[in-house]
């Protein structure tokens, strides 16, 4: 299933293409909006967690969204188990998500100069944010796919499960960048990797259940 | 594990209706005398509707082994949505449906004209992706052979022409040697080589497990011993 995303996508290129122009858009308007200006670590870690959604968001739930648009969805109905659809395309959502998240952190920081306090923190934050971003907005994307009107539906539906990500991951990488106490950030990233594991290990069940309905 | 029955014999060219509804009627016509084993599917008063309008209602039959059964009707009267209801892709609004015994990905396929394929794999990529998923041995360069499509193994799906589209949909639909093979409308956009494949496909089928065929083409219902007839 991994391998099937990725070769649709790298023949494709629609969500590659999608992310990398918004990621330079998002870079772009924040890198001049902060243009020679000190920021506080606590700034930094919001717009970075503003970029990483503005750029993510619209691309991952393509992943369920495109095989009800292309009419596939039925294929893999008859072909596969839920679960093996599930994790082949949140592992490719998770892939995207880092490489979105490590590029667009490289590119905001890289332009506004601003310093990484503790490194190893910013890693996993960044790391175990993205992937539950993968996780939580595939899971969405897979409960609104059959939907009419999914559009409206997706907002209600990922609203309430990413607020709680977008706390803890910009508490916990506001620390990583300098701002609020060390304890408070590690807390922060447990917290986050916790609501990875909890997104990831509820979800199949969850998607398994819609899935053939 | 396939629960065994004894079908009872029935006369041949006698309509038998099944159940009278509400604004249509279903009938089955026997055109074989047939004795088997192995239960395969049993449908007891199946009825699917959208919204207010019932597609079908009150359907009951069951096909075992050997059974190829021809749905037909007129445009809209609900073959391809019956079919899509016995391969569980929709959910019956009543009725109960039992079958095909075992895992479905194995035991059940079907292939529909209106079925999308993935536009940026190749025909070959389809096979590897659907036994891979399913769990079955692929089978690719034998198949390839099977609908003729030995030469258009590596191109793109989405550059195939109608026909060799339904050839794809069919090498996928057979590839897993299903207990029961629903095939709609399976010969509209084929060739006269191609027809003649799908009526081996048919052949092949019933000696295997059984098949349910949704059709008008006079031709593709000789190729069944049963007959469900749609009507208002």
């Amino acid at each position: 299933m991994f391998q099937k995303e990725a070769q649709s996508e790298l023949r494709a290129r629609t969500g590659i293409i999608t992310v990398g122009l918004l990621s330079l858009c998002t870079v772009v308007a924040l890198t001049l909006a902060v243009f020679n200006m000190q920021i506080s670590g606590n700034l930094a870690a919001g717009l970075l967690w503003s970029a990483i959604l503005f750029a993510s968001v619209p691309a991952l739930p393509r992943t369920f969204l495109a095989e009800e648009e292309l009419g596939t969805g039925d294929l893999l109905r008859q072909w596969a188990r839920p679960h093996s659809v599930y994790w082949g395309k949140v592992l490719y959502n998770a892939v995207q998500g880092v490489v979105t998240g490590v590029v667009l952190s490289a590119l905001f920081l890289g332009f506004i100069g601003m310093h990484v306090a503790i490194p190893w923190l910013f890693a996993l934050s960044l790391f175990g944010g993205c992937v539950a971003l993968a996780g939580t907005v595939t899971l969405c994307g897979a409960l609104v796919a059959r939907a009419s009107n999914r559009a409206a539906l997706a907002g209600a539906v990922s609203v309430p499960l990413l607020l709680p990500l977008i706390a803890i991951g910009v508490s916990s990488m506001r620390v990583s960048l300098g701002s609020g106490f060390y304890t408070q950030g590690v807390m922060a990233t447990i917290g986050l990797y916790g609501y990875a594991i909890f997104t990831l290990a509820i979800a199949p069940w969850v998607f398994a259940s819609v899935w053939k309905n | 594990m396939r629960r065994s029955s004894v079908k009872e014999a029935q006369t041949a060219n006698a309509i038998q209706p099944v159940e009278a509804t509400n604004n249509r009627c279903l009938s089955i016509l026997p055109t074989d005398i047939r004795f088997y084993t192995g239960a395969v599917l049993e449908v007891n008063g199946l009825g699917k509707r959208f919204d207010d309008r019932w597609i079908f209602r009150g359907l009951s039959f069951s096909l075992s082994v050997g059974d190829k059964l021809v749905v037909r009707g007129r445009n809209g009267a609900g073959k391809s949505t019956l079919l899509k209801v016995l391969a569980h892709l929709l959910m019956p609004s009543e009725g109960s449906l039992e079958g095909p015994p075992g895992d479905p990905r194995l035991n059940l396929s079907l292939s529909a004209l209106d079925q999308a394929l993935y536009p940026h794999l190749t025909v070959r990529e389809h096979l590897i992706l659907a036994s891979d998923l399913r769990g079955c041995p692929a089978r690719t360069e034998e198949l390839l052979v099977r609908i003729g499509l030995v030469e258009a193994g590596d191109r793109f799906a989405a550059l195939l022409s109608t026909g060799m589209r339904s050839r794809l949909r069919l090498a996928l639909a057979i590839q897993p040697e299903p207990a029961l093979l629903l095939l709609d409308e399976p010969g509209a956009s084929l060739d006269e080589d191609g027809r003649t494949l799908v009526a081996s496909i048919c052949d092949e089928q019933g000696q295997r497990g059984c098949l349910i065929l949704a059709t008008n083409d006079p031709e593709e219902r000789r190729l069944a011993n049963l007959e469900l007839n749609l009507v208002d």
